[in-house]
């Protein structure tokens, strides 16, 4: 098993090495082939990828021939948005039904058994690998394993190809940039008898248009290459840039043979393309006499004589590692990102962060570990390049030392740089699975949330024991960094995603219409339960204003909410009705801002509630009659009174008029007062007869504005004469030049009417001395408040409330309605009666009513009003 | 109508516009009327009338109040009642015994019959 896995691992860093340098997808493809080749001795295969149209087509290939390629291109298991593909792998081509069509083809190649790898990025098919025996062939779970890890490189290789090559081509060739002399041909002055070359290794003759200390001192990698290939000369900087330290290492041996095998065929174009007197230029990398691994921009020009003839090339290297290894990490970086902004599964992102980070370090492999939501446990979050046995040990355990370093970063919150994993005893569990798969470093440090809460570690492993250099800890660094990011993202992500979830929830569960308009009024969005319920379809309203919807008047009543709601931030409410066909359904809006722009309106349909509201207001309406009638009732010897009173002086005077007829001579002055004080007194009787009437008829509401005080003096005018009767003194404190308020005449008389009746009641056994009947108005900013008080009984402690219930009562006589009633009308005029004992005697019912003026709601409480009381 | 010799009445109501009337229509008559709009402002003056013709509902004293008054104090006054709600109460009735009374609104002739009454019952009595 060890020998296993340090193959795998073998693998995976091959495949690294063979794909992390790969500059652009032809690169890639090669490197891709050659992998196959290296690890699983596979000589005949084939990358193909999707293209834009959708078409699967060959990329690269090794041993196959045209017409086969011809015969099966565009055969593919699966479409681009194939997801969760797997490896199909066919043992024997002749048993495989589906491939039956191309069995012809097989023969014709010599293939025998296939592999159809796919190629995924971001979870989606871009493509795949082919492998082809010539013999039957079965796979073992090993191959199986290698084949998925080069696979995974691949396609991460050719996302990264994609991503340069789109660069690429959208930016400005970038990277070299010789200066003007050495750009364009030399003319290389070879008249006999010229001063030989003043330095080492310069061949004879002089160099025109072009100074030698510039050459000399050239910054990049200058050489002269001879017409067969040697190199002639390598200027001071150049011999530095290939760690040589003199020319001698480099002058005379050929230049191709510094480059790679596989490159050489590029250096060779672009020499061939200088001799033919053009400049070849090429981008590669090869490594310097110690060994290092550069990237080099070359380009390679002519030198000419004076005849124009080319007699020598020279080659302008540049070393642009730096800013091929900086650019394809910034790449790697926004493409991990791009991948965390997608909303890509957090595994993904990970492994694609490992690969970018392990890209950047020489033969290291790297681990990301995170901690789990309950802060104690470990998960694997991604370690593509380590065997499974070995990164699934991690997952599961708890947080701590006995993990290994990452275990005690992730609890400590601090790195941990281990130099040599055999020598430390930290790792007593993992240390010889990690030593057998050839770790011998690891180089921890915390992932931290934005807020600097532990979420895991990122850590490094080499296979030498040492410390980490400046750039390999920048790089552990960055891996956690962007490791912290993912894992922020993915978590605020799926809070939002359950917070979005308990939100849809909420809104199946509720019956309320949810409309989101814009603040002028346009319908942006709706949810309704039931779109059913609704009068209209949403795709007749959505994107159209309110306005060209409702009915012109309520959609103005709408807007003034929305100007409201928009101004103050705070909730509005309205309701309204809507007169359907066949009936009047009433409906209950609530206008709430959101995103600074919108409004969310709630809209409920009350119109049930509305109904019963309706119902139990034609109830009360029933009551308060039937109070007023027995009011009536009890003092119809008042009442009798008040009519006798007038009736009896009209009597008196017309009778005094016809005795005054038989005198001579007629006093017609004391005729005309008398006729004067009859029609006065009849027009009093008939102000009573009109009283009365009032109080006994079923009548609507009739909301106006009116002054209390002179309500109040109406009341006493009625009951004056039964307040005598029964010894009830009235003082009376009425401010004068009350506010109006807004309300029905005979509603408000019948409240009052019941207070009084209720004082007097009170005081029936007070000494006649001591009775004191008083009625207050006052008002204040907001109301008019009609206060009465007596000297009676008061009211038991802990009835204070109970006293304005129905059938409540202290009274021999009466329903015990008088009071339930009062309150019901205060109530629906948005007023409130309270009722307290006098702190010496007896009790004071106030009774409030809002002003008529300056209450700009007041539009809907008379509507809503008026409601209460429908026709009776 | 001239069923009695012109008298000197008093009246007594709180309402202005019986009492006006009244006044009117006994003076038409021919009897010399004076008013008062309480029982404690016809106690407040001494002069002696004929008949007293009060109301029984008043603020302060009542009719009834105000006759017990007289009564106490000696005073042989007759009296008429007149009242604004229809006949007398049943916890008065006993009170109400022996004194006429009318009830509002009264014609002329009720009204000189009911004096006529309380003046010859008085006679009787003293």
């Amino acid at each position: 098993m060890p020998a296993a896995t340090n193959r795998q691992l073998a693998v995976r860093l091959a495949v690294g090495r063979a794909l992390g340098r790969t500059r652009d997808l032809d690169d890639v493809y090669s490197a891709a082939l050659d992998t196959l080749a290296e690890c699983l001795g596979v000589s005949r295969a084939s990358v193909l990828l999707f293209d834009p149209d959708g078409v699967m087509r060959f990329k690269a290939y090794r041993g196959l021939s045209s017409e086969y390629r011809a015969a099966v291109q565009g055969h593919s298991p699966w479409t681009p948005d194939s997801v969760d593909a797997e490896p199909l792998l066919v043992p024997d081509v002749r048993r495989e039904p589906s491939l039956a069509d191309y069995l012809p083809v097989f023969e014709r190649e010599g293939i025998a058994a296939l592999g159809f790898i796919p190629l995924v990025s971001l979870g989606r098919v871009i493509g795949k690998f082919m492998l082809y025996y010539a013999a039957p062939h079965t796979f073992d779970d090993e191959e199986v394993q290698l084949v998925g890890v080069i696979a995974a490189a691949v396609a991460f290789a050719v996302e990264r190809g994609r991503t340069h090559e789109a660069a690429r081509r959208s930016d400005s060739p970038r990277g070299y940039e010789p200066n003007a002399s050495v750009i364009g041909p030399w003319e290389w002055d070879v008249t006999p008898g010229a001063p030989a070359g003043q330095h080492e290794g310069l061949p004879s003759g002089t160099l025109r248009q072009v100074r030698l200390c510039e050459i000399e001192n050239d910054r990049d990698c200058l050489k002269i290459v001879g017409l067969d290939g040697r190199l002639l000369y390598v200027n001071p900087a150049g011999l530095a840039q290939l760690d040589a330290e003199d020319s001698r290492a480099l002058v005379g041996r050929r230049w191709i043979e510094f480059w790679p095998e596989k490159d050489r065929e590029v250096v060779e174009e672009a020499m061939t393309r200088a001799k033919a007197g053009a400049i070849g230029r090429f981008m590669r990398p090869t490594r310097t006499l110690a060994g290092v691994m550069k990237w080099w921009d070359v380009a390679v020009m002519p030198i000419v004589d004076s005849s124009g003839a080319v007699v020598q090339l020279k080659a302008v290297s540049r070393d642009v590692s730096a800013q091929w290894r900086a650019e394809s990490f910034q790449a790697g970086q926004h493409q991990v990102l791009e991948m965390i902004a997608t909303g890509a599964p957090l595994a993904q992102v990970l492994t694609l962060l490992v690969h970018v980070i392990e890209d950047q370090g020489e033969g290291m492999v790297c681990q990301a570990l995170l901690l789990d939501a309950d802060g104690t446990h470990v998960r694997l979050g991604a370690a593509p390049s380590l065997p499974e046995e070995f990164s699934s040990r991690f997952d599961g355990q708890p947080v701590g030392p006995r993990i290994g370093a990452c275990g005690t970063v992730m609890q400590t919150g601090r790195p941990v740089i281990l130099t040599d994993i055999e020598r430390d005893s930290q790792w007593p569990v993992l240390r010889d699975a990690a030593l057998s798969i050839g770790l011998r470093s690891c180089w921890s440090t915390p992932i931290l949330s934005s807020k600097k809460k532990v979420l895991g570690a990122f850590a490094m492993f080499s296979s030498t024991p040492r410390g980490p250099s400046c750039e390999e800890l920048r790089l552990v660094e960055t891996g956690a960094d962007l490791a912290g990011a993912a894992v922020d993202h993915h978590r605020s992500q799926e809070a939002l995603r359950q917070s979005e979830e308990r939100n849809r929830a909420i809104l199946r569960a509720i019956p309320d219409w949810m409309f989101v308009l814009s603040n002028d009024g346009v319908y942006l969005d709706c949810h309704v339960k039931d779109p059913k319920a609704l009068l209209v379809p949403p795709e007749t309203f959505l994107g159209k204003r309110m306005r060209d919807i409702m009915p012109p008047s309520l959609a103005e009543i709408f807007e003034r909410a929305f100007e409201r709601a928009a101004a103050t931030n705070e909730p509005e409410r309205l309701e309204y009705t809507l007169d359907l066909p066949h009936e009047r359904r009433f409906y209950d809006a609530c206008i709430v801002p959101c995103d600074s722009d919108k409004l969310l309106s709630i809209v409920r349909d009350i119109t049930d509630r509305k109904r019963a509201e309706l119902d139990a207001a034609a109830q009360r309406q029933e009551l308060a009659h039937l109070n007023r009638v027995l009011i009536l009732a009890e003092q119809s010897g008042a009442l009798a009174h008040e009519l006798s009173q007038p009736l009896a002086a009209i009597l008196a005077n017309a009778q005094a008029a016809r005795h005054l007829l038989d005198r001579t001579p007629l006093d017609l002055e004391e005729l005309r007062a008398t006729l004067d004080d009859v029609i006065k007194s009849d027009k009093r009787a008939g102000t009573v007869i009109h009283r009365l009437r009032d109080l006994l008829k079923k009548s609507n509401a009739v909301l106006q504005p009116l002054d209390l005080n002179e309500v109040t003096r109406e009341v006493l005018d009625l009951t004056h004469s039964d307040l005598l009767l029964r010894r009830m003194p009235i003082t009376t404190a009425l401010s004068p030049g009350i506010p109006l308020v807004m309300g029905d005449r005979v509603q408000l008389q019948q409240v009052i009417l019941n207070l009084v009746i209720n004082a007097c009641d009170a005081m029936s056994t007070t000494e006649p001395a001591e009775r004191e009947l008083k009625l207050t108005t006052i008002a204040d900013d907001e109301c008019v408040q009609i206060a009465v008080s007596d000297r009676g009984v008061g009211i038991p402690e802990g009835q204070l409330d109970s006293v304005f219930d129905p059938f409540v009562t202290h009274r021999p006589q009466g329903l015990g309605l008088g009071l339930a009633i009062s309150r019901s009308i205060v109530v629906a005029h948005r007023g409130r009666i309270q009722a307290e004992n006098n702190s010496d005697r007896g009790a004071t019912f106030r009774c409030f009513l809002p002003l008529a003026s300056g209450t700009s709601d007041f539009g809907v409480g008379r509507d809503s009003v008026v409601a209460m009381m429908p026709p009776g | 109508m001239t069923d009695v010799d012109p008298l000197s009445l008093a009246i007594v109501d709180d309402d202005e516009a019986v009492r006006t009337a009244l006044r009117r229509l006994l003076r038409a008559l021919g009897h010399d009327v004076r008013v008062f709009a309480s029982a404690e402002e016809y106690e407040a003056q001494a002069e002696r009338a004929d008949c007293l013709i009060v109301d029984l509902r008043l603020p302060g004293l009542n009719g009834f109040e105000l006759r017990e008054r007289l009564r106490l104090r000696g005073s042989p006054i007759p009296i008429v009642f007149i009242t604004g709600d229809g006949g007398p109460s049943p916890s008065d009735a006993t009170a109400h015994a022996g004194t006429p009374t009318v009830a509002k609104p009264f014609s002329d002739s009720d009204l000189i019959a009911a004096i006529a009454r309380a003046v010859s019952s008085d006679a009787n009595v003293h």
